[in-house]
């Protein structure tokens, strides 16, 4: 599972372009979302579907349904875990 | 009138918090690049990771002409001739190499010409008139007519800029679309026009689509303004031509290279020329497409 | 000053002239089915059924262009059709597009990714500013010439600086509108923000899931009380509001309060000199987007304190048209005032829950609609207002 993390962190600062932060910066629990966590907005929460396709073929047809899993490193690393990827 | 309450310019001079840009022109050199400010200082990294090179200029110079007046912006005015063109072309790669039905969105919301003018306001939080005109050589003419009627509709502090990018594909259709060979540059200058008097004023911009030829329509414009070539100080040209009976030229092209809307940064350097004389005019001469005029009248006075 | 409209011009899905394009909107006959081109073919599009050198033979069109063009010159034409070019009435053409030459520029880099070759020639007519030059070239000469590139603004927002330029006195009479044709490019995009639907668009529906794209054209003539004198037209309905503001809040997604969309219907009636209640009609940017239409009866409701006139999105019978829109919905209002008709918003089953707004669901005629309100709103929360009144 922390391989997991670790492989997904750098994934998320290469298709959200969060080109000012390394791995080590963002915390596993941390809100991704909001001005309290990475500051991340809605057109990220799409970038994150097309990472989940893109690098795990998993596919979210309702962006706003999905918000949960995107809430934190830990979020989104079990719900691939879920999906047996 | 319209007076200049502020400006700034990011260009391949050293423009950017420079008091007086024409004292400091040197000519363009073969491969020198832009001459950015810091962007981390004026926007927040989140923010600043997705903005292309016309974005973060166009930005940064509106929020430094921001910082410089004591008021909001009542409007705001850009021009750019081809707009977002680093994140056009990235999204023409992203869906073209795109193999499932899920493609990435961030370069196309910023693909539009008007990202630059709606991304300015909002970072100043801005709800005001907001326009953004492409009209290719002109687009910087017609955001300032733009410009200056919002001023006579009664705002007292108007917005206008000009800003485009050059990205390597267009040297693949330099001979389609343009006949020069100065090199392709990006560039941005944005000012604050007004009713508060200061010393140097944009009297007035035309945006010609079809003329007989240059040198009749500046004769035209002046002689409407009651002046004659003997009267301007200084000519700020995008070529050196039909300068017959003008005491003194350049082309400003020469130090910011070319790119559509470069006659903005021109305003700027009559700006600057202009500022340290009192009761002096300048023109801005634009024929950057051929046929298609853009010109500016400036004037210094005491305040 | 009154401004006077004294042509209108129109091409989309739903007919190839101002005619057949009531026709459609009396008959509640879409404009929306499965698009017929290899880019546009797995979707829900509004089409026009021409290719380009249809289009160029059937209309005798003779300059070149991108489709984005044809279709504009298309739409000009018949706004301008009856009017001269006479010495003393200085007259302009301003147009919005978002495509511009984009149709004919995706092909040819496509091309190049593949392999590096392509028309180079072809991209000439990449630029906005040259899709409204080769219209000028088509109809004109004009004095002034300008391109507004606002996204789905971009055609209101021409037709408003045409106003201004007439009162201003800089202009005696203009064209003014926008054009668009359908791309890869868009359609690439919009479904990348997951704003698509799949089947036909929903408005104002509860049940929405997003837009389906158009592609058109829309033009109106503009003039003063005194260009009429010399032009001797007969005009239509005057152009007595408009406004522009920012919402301000995201660059795609408008705020929950609709904040830009409140404050340009407001300065437009104020422009107009009329209140909210005189207006017998909106017609409404209804994208049938979650967001749009959430956001812009929110706004109706803060506008016009609760008591909404008569609204409805034709965006069910012609896609979203992207930059044309505020150009064919302006014809669309004014016939709603010369026909005295109050045209439908198509695909309407359920309300949004949260609102309870029922928009106009049937074409209902014997109306007296005295000031219609059509509403446009862009990309980086560019929201424009028009104001339209009969005579």
């Amino acid at each position: 599972m922390s391989e997991l993390k670790e492989k997904l962190k750098a994934q998320i600062i290469e298709q959200l372009n969060l080109d000012y932060l390394t791995v080590a910066e963002i915390n596993d629990e941390a809100p991704l979302f909001g001005d309290e966590g990475l500051g991340l907005d809605s057109i990220d929460a799409l970038e994150f579907i097309v990472l989940l396709d893109n690098h795990y073929g998993i596919k979210i047809d309702d962006p706003a349904g999905a918000r949960e899993v995107f809430h934190s490193v830990n979020s989104l690393a079990a719900f691939i875990e879920s999906k047996g990827k | 009138m319209y007076y200049v309450q502020a400006i700034s310019s990011i260009t391949h001079q050293a423009s950017f918090g420079t008091d007086n840009v024409f004292d400091v022109l040197t000519e363009l050199e073969g491969n020198a690049g832009l001459i950015s400010p810091n962007y981390t200082d004026y926007i927040h990294p989140s923010a600043l990771r997705r903005l292309s090179p016309v974005l973060r200029m166009g930005i940064v110079a509106a929020k430094d002409c921001h910082a410089k007046i004591s008021a909001e912006f009542d409007a705001i005015s850009v021009g750019t001739a081809l707009g977002c063109l680093s994140d056009t072309e990235k999204f023409l790669v992203t869906f073209n190499k795109s193999t499932g039905d899920v493609i990435s969105p961030s370069a196309f919301i910023q693909s539009t010409h008007n990202t630059i003018s709606g991304q300015i306001s909002l970072e100043l939080k801005n709800h005001s008139y907001n326009m953004t005109h492409t009209q290719n050589n002109v687009s910087f003419e017609t955001a300032l007519i733009d410009g200056m009627m919002c001023c006579d509709e009664g705002a007292s502090s108007v917005l206008v800029g000009a800003a485009d990018e050059a990205i390597g594909f267009l040297e693949n259709i330099r001979s389609k679309v343009i006949h020069s060979s100065k090199p392709f540059t990006s560039g941005a200058t944005f000012f604050v026009i007004g009713q508060k008097k200061t010393s140097v004023a944009i009297v007035d911009s035309v945006a010609l689509n079809s003329m007989d030829n240059r040198s009749s329509e500046i004769d035209l414009f002046l002689t409407a303004h009651g002046l004659d070539r003997s009267a301007i100080g200084y000519v700020f040209t995008s070529d050196g031509q039909c300068m017959e009976g003008f005491s003194q030229h350049l082309d400003f092209t020469n130090y910011v290279g070319l790119y559509y809307t470069a006659s903005a940064f021109g305003v700027h350097l009559a700006h600057d020329w202009l500022k340290v004389r009192k009761n002096h005019h300048a023109l801005v001469v634009n024929e950057i497409c051929p046929g298609k005029l853009g010109l500016t009248l400036l004037s210094s006075h005491e305040v | 000053m009154e401004i006077y409209i004294s042509g209108y011009g129109v091409i989309s899905a739903l007919g190839n002239n101002v005619e057949e394009t009531l026709q459609s909107l009396v008959s509640e006959k879409s404009g929306i089915k499965k698009g017929t081109q290899l880019h546009t073919r797995r979707f829900m599009v509004g089409e026009v059924p021409f290719s380009n050198d249809e289009l160029k033979s059937t209309f005798h069109l003779k300059t070149a262009g991108s489709r984005t063009t044809l279709l504009g010159m298309v739409a000009a034409k018949e706004a301008f059709h009856g009017h001269e070019l006479i010495p003393g009435v200085r007259t302009g053409l301003i147009s919005g597009t978002s495509v511009g030459g984009m149709d004919v520029s995706e092909q040819e880099y496509r091309r190049f990714l593949v392999d590096g070759m392509c028309d180079l020639n072809r991209f000439s007519h990449h630029s906005s500013g040259t899709s409204t030059e080769e219209i000028a070239a088509e109809i004109g000469p004009f004095e002034f010439v300008n391109t507004i590139s606002t996204a789905c603004s971009s055609a209101a927002n021409a037709i408003m600086m045409g106003a201004r330029l007439i009162r201003k006195g800089t202009l005696d009479r203009v064209i003014v509108g926008g054009t668009d044709s359908l791309t890869s490019f868009t359609i690439s995009g919009f479904r990348s923000l997951m704003i698509f639907d799949e089947e036909w668009c929903r408005p104002f529906d509860e049940s929405r899931k997003g837009l389906n794209l158009g592609e058109g054209a829309g033009y109106i003539v503009l003039e003063s009380e005194k260009s009429l004198l010399k032009t001797k037209k007969k005009p239509l309905a005057k152009l007595s509001g408009w406004s522009n503001a920012s919402d301000a809040f995201h660059q795609t997604a408008s705020s929950p309060e609709g904040h830009g969309a409140v404050l340009s219907m407001s300065k437009a009636l104020q422009v107009a000199g009329i209140e909210a209640n005189q207006i017998s009609y909106i017609n409404a940017h209804g994208t049938a987007t979650p967001n749009n239409d959430l956001t812009e009866s929110v706004a109706f409701k803060t506008v016009f304190n609760d008591v909404v006139p008569p609204f409805s999105s034709t965006k069910a019978f012609t896609g979203h048209t992207l930059a044309a829109c505020g150009g064919i919905e302006a014809v669309i209002s004014i016939l709603s005032m010369t026909e005295g008709m109050l045209f439908p918003n198509l695909n309407h089953s359920n309300n949004i829950a949260e609102m309870g707004l029922t928009p106009v669901v049937h074409c209902s005629k014997n109306e007296s609609i005295l000031h219609v309100m059509s509403n446009s709103f862009g990309f980086g929360g560019n929201n424009s207002t028009l104001i339209f009144s009969k005579i």
